[in-house]
Formats: structure tokens, C-alpha cells, sequence
């Protein structure tokens, strides 16, 4: 097997045994070098860079052995064959040889065949040991850039889940520095009538195939929470989009919560999940929220159920909900921390104040060394009143900065439509256009809802307002309305808006609704003194404080709102 | 009868082609020089010189397909190694014997 030209060094103290040597190698094909030292040959080195080294081991001023050492440090990572030239015959000396470094011997006198042959083997041990450098270099290369890729992805998906208020005065959270590569997610977001959103997931696997699958989910949870969308729907729209993009074999566990202030209660999804506690103030009992539901893009349209469970919580009442890094935490002897444990830090627990802590410093004090809180995603919820937690706030960065400003528009929904869709998204999605209306976009929504539900519920389904006087009649009256709403045959409710500008430099918005039911004698309403607060009342005191005017026509089933602004930039 | 080797020879000429010649001369040369210096290292009672030149001739001795005499260095080399020359005279005389046969049968190739 022939080698392509190699630059081979001959280094022998003996000038016509370096002539014999040199007539063998370049009759090989090769290019030649040649020492007669020690001190030359490191010198021939330096200067040729020789791919194969034949080296006399006695020689004089420097030997071959010293040579080899010097040669060896000097090639560093590359390697550079080196074989020993020499009659020696005793064993010990020879084995003394290969430790300074050679790689063989070729005894005097010199077989040309053999000497072939060994120079073909050692090139051929050279080629494969700079392909392997060649491929570890490569590895290297790689792995910084994936390396340098995740922290990119990682600044990404930063500012898409940090735009969440998971920093509301009645939420606390442990999320590990690493969350984006175990897969851990943790969302929290109001929407525009006050409620908060929490939704905490966990991803299979881990590294980017896990934070991919938190971006969309992480879009969809906040575009939606943000416009008023119900969870279920939000539900069905992330539960779609991961079956959609993820491989099969990957999913999301998750547990969703809408927690409302204003009726103190929590609405909860779960899926895959290990059991959360909800722990009573009170009574400092603690109830088990399992989950009922497959995880998050697993299942079809079709398949995918929305039910929740909702749970009546009072002021102080808290919700402890995490992935299941937590009870798969591991000890220095590989013992898992294991629900016990958990449960057990929740019964011992005379502080309801330090819970949290306590939870978080006793799974550290476990980890120990090992792993630490490195998968480890806890969050308290705790039910206070809305003044506590604040007003929504208003996002003026999304949108247009100009908008339509002269326009006027008519949405009808008629019977089916009315039993399975929401519209208040999607209209307050036509109204967020107008920038002026955006800053309203809190007050539209109470708006809207109070106008909607008044039009379709007590107009179309014909239920009595009076019902919603206490907790129990709420419940009473949502009853009926699914009752009602399921044995609907015709009805409408029709939205229109008619906006204007003012000569100010401001606008003006009138919206009508008209209903298909029987209406109600307004005339009569008018002359009652209302009371402030309450559950019950069309919302027409609510209404009254955020618009300029109301008014009905017909049998009652039309009411037309009015709102007005001033010019921007006045501030 | 033939102090060199005939096979490893045939095959030398083979190696060295038109070089033959300047390979021979050059060996000559050398070895000439280093017999000399061989004789005052005996005479000094130098082994560890002995040893070294002894070394040195016997491969060179062996590469131009003279085994034989190439034994009777390696006999001078032991001696070195081993420290004690004070026989090395008789080795060296054996060796320049050798050597002359070595030296008469190449210069008529």
C-alpha cells in the first residue's frame, strides 16, 4: 500500500548509515532530513517539522532518548512517530527506549522491507490520529456554539415569561435560575376585569426541546388572558398548538388557575400533575386538588376536555401548587424527597406566614449538595381582596400607535352562536385598535361584559336579576342560565359601535345593544333610588360611573351607552 | 572465502543504485578514522570510549554486510560496557585483522 510523501528525519551519528537509510526512504517516495545528533535533530525538528522520526539511540553530545523526550514535548498534541535505530539488544535497554518516548525499533542492519513497512503503519496511525483531532475539534466548536445558542434562546424566552406579574403581593414563587432547560414554566397574568390567571407547567425532557414548547405556550397564555379570553378557551388554543408542534412523545403537565377576588374563588385545571394542597385558614385543614385531565398536547380537538373544578376560597385561604421536581428531589444518598415528606412539612407546620419558607429551606437542607433546587418550581397563592394586589394595568406598548378614529359598525349573534361564543374578545379586540380606547380598555371590558350579560342573560334567556342577592343565589342562578341556555331555539343580541371625533381633539363612542327578549320597564327603574354595592341590579349603577350617559328605548331591550375623551398628547 | 554477506549485498546495490560507490568510499573513510581512534582509546584504557567507537563501527560494520567483522567489534563493545579493557589489545588486533579483509574485498567490488 503506497503512503502519500511524508517528511521523515534521519538522525544517526554513522554518515554512511544515514546514506543507506536516505537512498531506502526517498526510493519510498519520500522527502529526507538529516542529523547527526541529538542537538541537531531537535533542531531539524524545530525547523522541517518532520512527519516520521528515525532516531540512533547513541549519539554523540545529545543521545537518541534525550532527543525523544525533547521532540515529543515540542510535537505537544500532534503526533510524530519515533523509531529507535539501534543494535542494543538487552531488553531493559530496550523497554528504556519506548518510555523516553520512541515508538519502535529498527535493529542494524537495516531491512528495507521491514523499515517500508513500519513507515507505512505509522502514517497510517498518524492520518487516523489527526482525523480524530480534526473531529474533537469540531465537537468542541459545537458544543460552544449550542452552548452560546441556548443562552440566546434563554435571553429570548426571558422577556417573553417575564412580562408576567408573578410579583403580585399575593403570590409567592421559588423558580430555579435553570427553569428554562428543566422545562419548568410559571405564568402569571391579570385580565382586563381584574381576575388573575396562574398557569405553572412542566415540560418532558429537558434543554431546548422543553423551553421551545414554553414560548408559544407563553404567547398564547398572555395575548389571550389579556383580552379577556376565558380559561378554557385558552386552554383548548395551547392544548392545539402543542399537539401541533411537538414531537410525539412530548407534552406538557400543567395546572391552570383563575382565581377571581371579586367572587373569592379559584377555578382550577390539572393534568399530570402530582396533587397540589389547599390549605384552610381557619380551620388549618388541607384539601387535595388532584389531576383529572391527560397533559397538555396530547389529545385532539375533539378529545381535549376543558372542565374545571372551582373552589370557594376565603381571605387568607392558600393554594400550593409545583412541578414534580419537588417530591423527585434527590439526597447526597439518592433517597427521593418523596409527597410524604411533603405532606408531612404541611401538617408540623404552627406558621401558616412561614410555610412558604419553610416548604423551600427543607427541600435545600435535603438536596444538600447534589443538585440543589435545580428542578425545583414552587407557587403560593393566597385569596386577599383586590385592593391588596391593584388595578389592572394597561399595556400601551401592543398596538398601533394611529388608528381608525371615524367609523361605525354592527355584530349580531344570533341563536347558536350566542350558546358557545364568547364575542367579548374579539369586539375588544376591534375597539383596543382605536389607541384613545386603549387606556379605557378596563372600563370598556366591565363595560361590555355588564352590557352583554344584561342583553343575553336577563333579555334573550329571560332569568331574573334578582336572583344574584347572595353566594347561594349565584350559584342557584347559574344553574338556570345553563338550564336555559340549553333550551334556547331563537334570540339575538346585536352590538353596535359608532365612533367619532370631537372637535377637542378627542372622540366619542356609542355603543347600542338591543336583545330579543321582552325588555323591562326602565321608566319605572328610573324613578327608585339604587343601592350602592350589592350583587344585584342590571350593573347600571357600574355602568353609570364609567360611561357619560345611558339610555333605553323600545321595551327596554335597546340601551345605549355613551362615552367620550379628550385629545391625546394633553398629558 | 567472502567476509560479506552475498544476498544483503546484491539487495544493497539495489537500494543505493548509482550511489554505490560514494556509500563504500564514505564508509571507508569513516571507519578508518574511527579504527584510529579506537587504537588510543585501548591505549588510554578508556572503556567507556571503547565502548562507544566499538558501537559505532560494529553497526556501520553490519549495514555494509560485513557481520562478521561486525562481531568482532561487539566483543571490543562488551568489554567497554563492562569497564574492564584491559584485554581489549588482542579484540583490537583481531578486529583490524578483520577489517583489512572487509576493506581489500570492498575496494574490488
Amino acid at each position: 500500500m503506497d503512503v502519500a510523501p511524508l517528511k521523515i528525519l534521519i538522525a544517526d551519528d554513522n554518515q554512511s548509515d544515514r546514506m543507506i537509510l536516505a537512498a531506502i526512504v526517498k526510493k519510498m517516495g519520500h522527502e529526507t532530513c538529516a542529523a547527526g545528533d541529538g542537538l541537531e535533530a531537535i533542531e531539524q525538528f524545530k525547523q522541517h517539522s518532520p512527519d516520521i522520526i528515525l532516531l540512533d539511540v547513541m549519539m554523540p553530545n545529545m543521545d537518541g532518548q534525550e532527543a525523544a523526550v525533547e521532540i515529543k514535548k515540542l510535537a505537544g498534541e500532534d503526533m510524530v512517530p519515533i523509531i529507535f535505530l539501534t543494535s542494543l539488544q538487552d531488553a531493559s535497554d530496550l523497554a528504556a527506549c519506548l518510555d523516553s518516548g520512541g515508538d519502535d525499533f529498527l535493529s542494524k542492519p537495516y531491512s528495507p522491507v521491514i523499515l517500508q513497512a513500519k513507515i507505512n503503519a505509522f502514517s497510517r496511525m498518524r492520518r487516523m490520529n489527526n482525523t480524530l483531532q480534526h473531529q474533537r475539534n469540531l465537537i468542541r466548536e459545537n458544543n460552544e456554539h449550542m452552548v452560546h445558542e441556548q443562552e440566546v434562546a434563554r435571553a429570548v424566552y426571558d422577556n417573553v415569561a417575564h412580562s408576567g406579574c408573578l410579583n403580585l403581593p399575593n403570590l409567592r414563587h421559588l423558580l430555579s435560575p435553570f427553569s428554562v432547560f428543566n422545562g419548568d414554566v410559571l405564568l402569571a397574568a391579570r385580565k382586563p376585569s381584574g381576575s388573575l390567571h396562574l398557569l405553572l407547567g412542566d415540560f418532558t425532557g429537558h434543554g431546548l426541546p422543553a423551553a421551545i414548547g414554553a414560548m408559544p405556550l407563553a404567547e398564547i397564555f398572555y395575548g389571550m388572558t389579556a383580552k379577556g379570553f376565558a380559561m378554557a378557551e385558552i386552554l383548548r388554543e395551547i392544548n392545539i398548538k402543542l399537539k401541533n408542534i411537538l414531537p410525539v412523545g412530548y407534552f406538557c403537565c400543567a395546572c391552570m388557575v383563575t382565581l377571581s377576588f371579586e367572587r373569592k374563588q379559584i377555578e382550577v385545571w390539572m393534568g399530570g400533575l402530582p396533587e397540589y394542597y389547599l390549605y384552610r385558614q381557619d380551620t388549618k385543614a388541607i384539601e387535595k386538588v388532584v389531576s383529572t385531565h391527560l397533559p397538555l398536547g396530547v389529545l385532539s380537538r375533539d378529545a381535549f376536555d376543558a372542565t374545571t373544578e372551582k373552589f370557594a376560597l376565603n381571605n387568607g385561604d392558600k393554594l400550593y401548587m409545583w412541578s414534580d421536581g419537588i417530591i423527585e428531589a434527590r439526597n447526597d444518598e439518592g433517597d427521593l424527597f418523596g409527597e410524604e415528606r411533603l405532606l408531612d412539612i404541611f401538617t408540623k407546620n404552627t406558621k401558616p406566614d412561614e410555610l412558604f419558607d419553610e416548604i423551600v429551606s427543607i427541600v435545600n437542607d435535603f438536596s444538600g449538595e447534589s443538585g440543589k433546587d435545580d428542578d425545583t418550581t414552587v407557587l403560593e397563592v393566597t385569596m386577599v381582596d383586590e385592593d391588596e394586589v391593584g388595578k389592572v394595568d394597561i399595556d400601551l406598548s401592543s398596538g398601533a400607535v394611529t388608528g381608525p378614529t371615524d367609523w361605525c359598525m354592527t355584530y349580531t349573534l344570533r341563536c347558536d352562536t350566542l350558546k358557545t361564543f364568547n364575542p367579548l374578545p374579539v369586539m375588544l379586540s376591534i375597539l383596543n385598535d382605536v389607541p384613545a380606547l386603549r387606556i379605557l380598555s378596563g372600563q370598556l371590558y366591565t363595560l361590555m361584559a355588564e352590557l352583554f350579560s344584561n342583553a343575553f342573560e336577563h333579555g334573550v334567556l329571560g332569568l331574573s336579576s334578582g336572583m344574584k342577592n347572595s353566594a347561594d343565589g349565584f350559584a342557584e342562578y347559574y344553574k338556570q342560565r345553563t338550564i336555559a341556555m340549553s333550551e334556547m331555539i331563537d334570540g339575538y343580541v346585536s352590538f353596535q359601535f359608532d365612533l367619532k371625533p370631537l372637535e377637542n381633539g378627542g372622540g366619542q363612542l356609542l355603543i347600542t345593544v338591543e336583545d330579543s327578549g321582552e325588555g323591562f320597564d326602565y321608566k319605572a327603574r328610573e324613578d327608585k333610588q339604587f343601592q350602592a354595592g350589592g350583587y344585584s341590579g342590571r350593573g347600571i349603577p357600574l355602568i353609570r360611573t364609567i360611561s357619560d350617559s345611558i339610555e333605553y328605548h323600545g321595551k327596554g331591550n335597546i340601551v345605549k351607552v355613551a362615552l367620550s375623551w379628550e385629545g391625546l398628547g394633553a398629558d | 572465502m567472502s567476509h560479506l554477506d552475498t544476498a544483503q549485498l546484491t539487495e544493497l546495490k539495489d537500494i543505493m543504485e548509482d550511489a554505490f560507490g560514494d556509500l563504500v568510499s564514505t564508509y571507508l573513510d569513516d571507519s578508518t578514522e574511527k579504527l584510529s581512534a579506537l587504537d588510543s582509546a585501548v591505549t588510554a584504557q578508556d572503556a567507556k570510549e571503547v565502548a562507544s567507537l566499538a558501537h559505532s563501527l560494529k553497526g556501520s560494520s553490519s549495514n555494509i554486510c560485513a557481520s562478521g567483522l561486525a562481531e568482532k567489534f561487539k566483543v571490543l563493545e562488551d568489554m567497554g560496557r563492562a569497564g574492564d579493557v584491559t584485554e581489549a589489545a588482542a579484540a583490537l588486533e583481531d578486529a583490524k585483522a578483520a577489517y583489512a579483509d572487509v576493506e581489500q574485498e570492498l575496494k574490488s567490488l
